[in-house]
């Protein structure tokens, strides 16, 4: 735990920490704390999506969790580099990029290498590659506003992008993460969580299908927590008809005619 | 990247169905380790293991620096592993780059813990000399000498194995310095503290071909792999990290067996691992 | 500062013409189609070789001769202080160079038209005279792979310090900022293919100090020559010859 204990502020104050020692955000005895947005263990932040947020896109989605603001467009499927040697399946190219205001200190800018490796390796299970042989698909995601949980938006938002570029797919692929707080599990963590959480885990998956393309966890977890994994499926369950719903009935529809 | 014939495949395939393995092995029996402790005498502790052909080398460095801020009352531990292009001629220039940053990501996720450092196999509190102002930074770097398959698993077994090695010197505080000063440290050259290590998980990475797992698959039985989950597991049977690797998607029901059965293979490996550190340790000593 | 004390000991206790502990063993990398490591004191290196195979980059393709690549890189941990290095820097570059060329000269390069060659070497411990070393594992690495070549090249290096001729110079000495006369040399056909130093030196001194560096360089070669004997006896003995 961060910080010592007895000197736990009762409320939460929403402004950026500034003080050298931080406050832990929740006393570990305390049975009635809430998060620090209000909201309940087991619930998702207010989520937003669009598609065709970007014209020159052959595909693109705008995605919106909580302060999490994130833009994808996908371009392709179109011919791979000379350079690159003859493939019978396509290529899935992915790149996430912070902009230099998403983050409280100005950052870089610069390419996200890991999350784009995570993004490929969350998407490349979902994407009927063979469809598209010789050529590449690529898919560049640009994180506005870093609020936390910023790879499930990126992943969720790029799933949706692809499918309005009419790329075929097994299924859309969701993805939520957990912070394990003290004895709590928290879904989709604010950025202010994360920081202070024992361990992480995110799990992405095709929810009609039910299987999971990606899973990664840190910290340590006994068993009856991994258990709760199914938990987190559950609320990607909850939460799929919402993506499916609210944003893509029109591209969905289109994609199911042209098969 | 791996060539291998339709012939090769079916009877890589057809021995893992039927637990028994091209080199012999049951599907969860591990190649023989060796481990060899003491390789780099320039760092404070270091260690090579061999896997069959895999054969890595990490070393531990010490270094005092400052706490950072928000955490002061706990030491900095960061991973690199570098492949070197002798692995492999497709690591050579920048090609290595992005395996190496994928084991990089996947060691620390599995050894370093949460974000608070909860859950980490090194115990980070232990590594502050004076609170909020001197702490060790531990850097341990890996490099892939020779790969055939498992380098995760390695590379977490060598970590393990260069931490048991490590002797950070004991840092005398000189007395008397107050406030926002810096004291003034002492490190002695002779006396030296050991690491506790029994903490430290050990890395089982299950590759599922067909319907089976296999632990420790070599380069050709990872190019038939649908997919692969990396489990760190501690001495009491708890979960540090878990990686997946490969796109296919898997069934959650599959990814909790899949989490059992690597408990209980993570079992024998401590057991075995910490032997082997054991032995080589002594016979270092005595050379 | 004082490199040989007035009893003729240099820092690390060898005398001038001493060369340091050597020692190399064949087949380091499982993998590779030829591998050693070669340490001399302190500095231990790996060479790896792929090849001869067919050419990667075809632009690269020589139609009566094979091409020959070399790559140096150094591990984070091989030096005192530790250092995260970008891949490329301009001194490995020049290393990669200079061991290419060196490798390039004695190997029977026309035997293989339209292949490729690579070469990998890894420093693992820096301690002065890591080209030298790099170019001794290489040698053994090839003739571990089975590349036809001229000779067995070799390469030790020699300095001037005090003035003293001192052979095979660890990094303390290196570092002084005396000259470093680096040979790499052919026994057999009795000929010098690389020779590089830095810093100045009278002509009549640097013929002395070459002389030393090729006696060196001589001394080397015996060894690698037993190793690969002792390499060969043993393959025999698991052939059952």
């Amino acid at each position: 735990m961060a910080g010592k204990p007895g000197t736990t502020p009762t409320t939460y104050s929403p402004s950026p920490t500034t003080q050298k020692t931080r406050k832990p955000i929740f006393n570990k005895d305390d049975v009635d704390w809430v998060r620090p947005d209000g909201r309940g263990f087991h619930q998702c932040r207010p989520a937003f999506f669009r598609t065709g947020a970007v014209n020159a896109a052959s595909g693109s989605a705008y995605a919106e969790f909580g302060n999490t603001k994130v833009i994808v467009s996908v371009f392709g499927p179109r011919e791979s580099k000379k350079a690159m040697m003859y493939s019978d399946i396509g290529r899935l190219n992915c790149s996430v990029s912070y902009t230099t205001f998403a983050t409280l200190v100005r950052g870089q800018g610069s390419e996200h290498k890991d999350f784009s490796s995570m993004l490929h390796k969350s998407l490349e299970g979902a994407i009927i590659l063979e469809t598209f042989p010789k050529t590449t698909v690529d898919v560049f995601a640009l994180v506005l506003e870093s609020g936390g949980s910023d790879l499930p938006v990126v992943i969720s938002c790029a799933s949706l992008a692809l499918a309005d570029a009419g790329i075929l797919m097994h299924d859309l692929v969701a993805s939520v993460s957990l912070s394990c707080l003290g004895k709590n599990l928290v879904i989709d963590p604010i950025l202010e969580e994360e920081s202070y959480q024992d361990g992480g885990l995110l799990i992405t998956c095709m929810p009609s299908r039910y299987e999971v393309t990606q899973l990664t966890v840190t910290g340590e977890w006994s068993t009856p927590k991994i258990n709760e994994v199914s938990l987190s499926t559950g609320i990607i369950a909850y939460f799929y008809p919402h993506l499916e719903e609210l944003c893509c009935i029109r591209e969905w529809n289109e994609l199911h005619d042209f098969v | 990247m791996v060539g291998l014939s339709l012939g090769e495949k079916h009877f890589i395939q057809g021995g893992i169905a039927q637990d028994i393995r091209s080199d012999g092995r049951k599907r969860l029996t591990y190649r023989p380790i060796n481990v060899e402790t003491g390789v780099i005498p320039q760092a404070n502790g270091s260690a090579r293991i061999r896997m069959g052909a895999t054969d890595v080398i990490s070393t531990v460095k010490a270094e005092l620096g400052k706490p950072i801020s928000l955490q002061p009352d706990k030491g900095k531990v960061s991973i690199y592993v570098d492949c070197s292009p002798t692995a492999a001629p497709m690591f050579e220039g920048r090609g290595g780059e992005e395996l190496s940053t994928e084991l990089s990501v996947a060691l620390q996720r599995s050894l370093l813990g949460g974000k608070s450092g909860a859950g980490a196999g090194i115990d980070l509190s232990s590594l502050v000399v004076v609170e909020g102002k001197i702490c060790w930074d531990l850097y341990i770097d890996c490099l892939v000498v020779c790969s055939d398959g498992n380098l995760l698993d390695a590379l977490g077994a060598a970590i393990k194995a260069a931490l048991s090695n490590t002797g950070i010197p004991r840092v005398q505080v000189a007395a008397g310095a107050s406030g926002d000063e810096q004291p003034e440290v002492d490190i002695s050259d002779e006396e030296f503290l050991q690491f506790d290590t029994s903490d430290i998980p050990v890395i089982v990475t299950l590759t599922k071909v067909g319907r089976h797992y296999i632990v420790d698959a070599t380069t050709e039985e990872e190019s038939q792999m649908s997919s692969a989950i990396s489990i760190s597991v501690n001495r009491k049977g708890h979960i540090c990290g878990l990686t997946k690797r490969g796109g296919a998607g898997l069934d959650p029901s599959i990814v909790l067996d899949m989490i059992s059965v690597a408990k209980h293979v993570s079992e024998q490996l401590i057991n075995k691992l910490d032997s082997e550190i054991a032995a080589a340790e002594a016979g270092d000593d005595e050379s | 500062m004082e490199f040989v004390s007035p009893e003729g000991l240099r820092l690390d206790g060898r005398r001038p013409m001493e060369m340091r502990q050597i020692r190399a063993e064949i087949g380091a990398v499982a993998k590779a189609d030829g591998s050693a490591v070669f340490e001399m004191g302190n500095t231990k290196v790996i060479a790896a070789v792929y090849g001869p195979r067919e050419v990667q980059n075809r632009t690269q393709q020589i139609n009566d001769q094979a091409l020959v690549r070399c790559e140096y890189s150094m591990a984070n941990f091989s030096t005192g202080d530790r250092m995260r290095k970008p891949k490329g820097d301009r001194r490995s570059t020049e290393i990669s160079l200079v061991i290419r060329q060196t490798m390039e000269a004695c190997i029977l390069t026309h035997l293989m038209p339209r292949s490729q060659i690579d070469i990998f070497v890894q420093v693992l411990q820096a301690d002065g005279g890591t080209r030298s070393a790099c170019i001794n594992a290489a040698t053994l690495a090839l003739a571990d792979a089975g590349i036809p070549m001229r000779d067995l090249v070799t390469s030790c290096s020699s300095g001037y310090l005090n003035s003293t001729p001192l052979l095979d110079l660890n990094y303390v000495e290196d570092s002084a900022g005396g000259p470093d006369v680096t040979v790499g040399f052919l026994p057999k056909v009795d000929k010098v293919t690389l020779l590089q130093m830095d810093s100045k030196l009278p002509i009549d001194i640097f013929e002395n100090v070459m002389q030393l560096a090729i006696e060196g360089c001589k001394a080397i070669a015996n060894y690698i020559r037993e190793i690969m004997l002792e390499n060969t006896k043993q393959l025999e003995y698991r052939r059952g010859i």
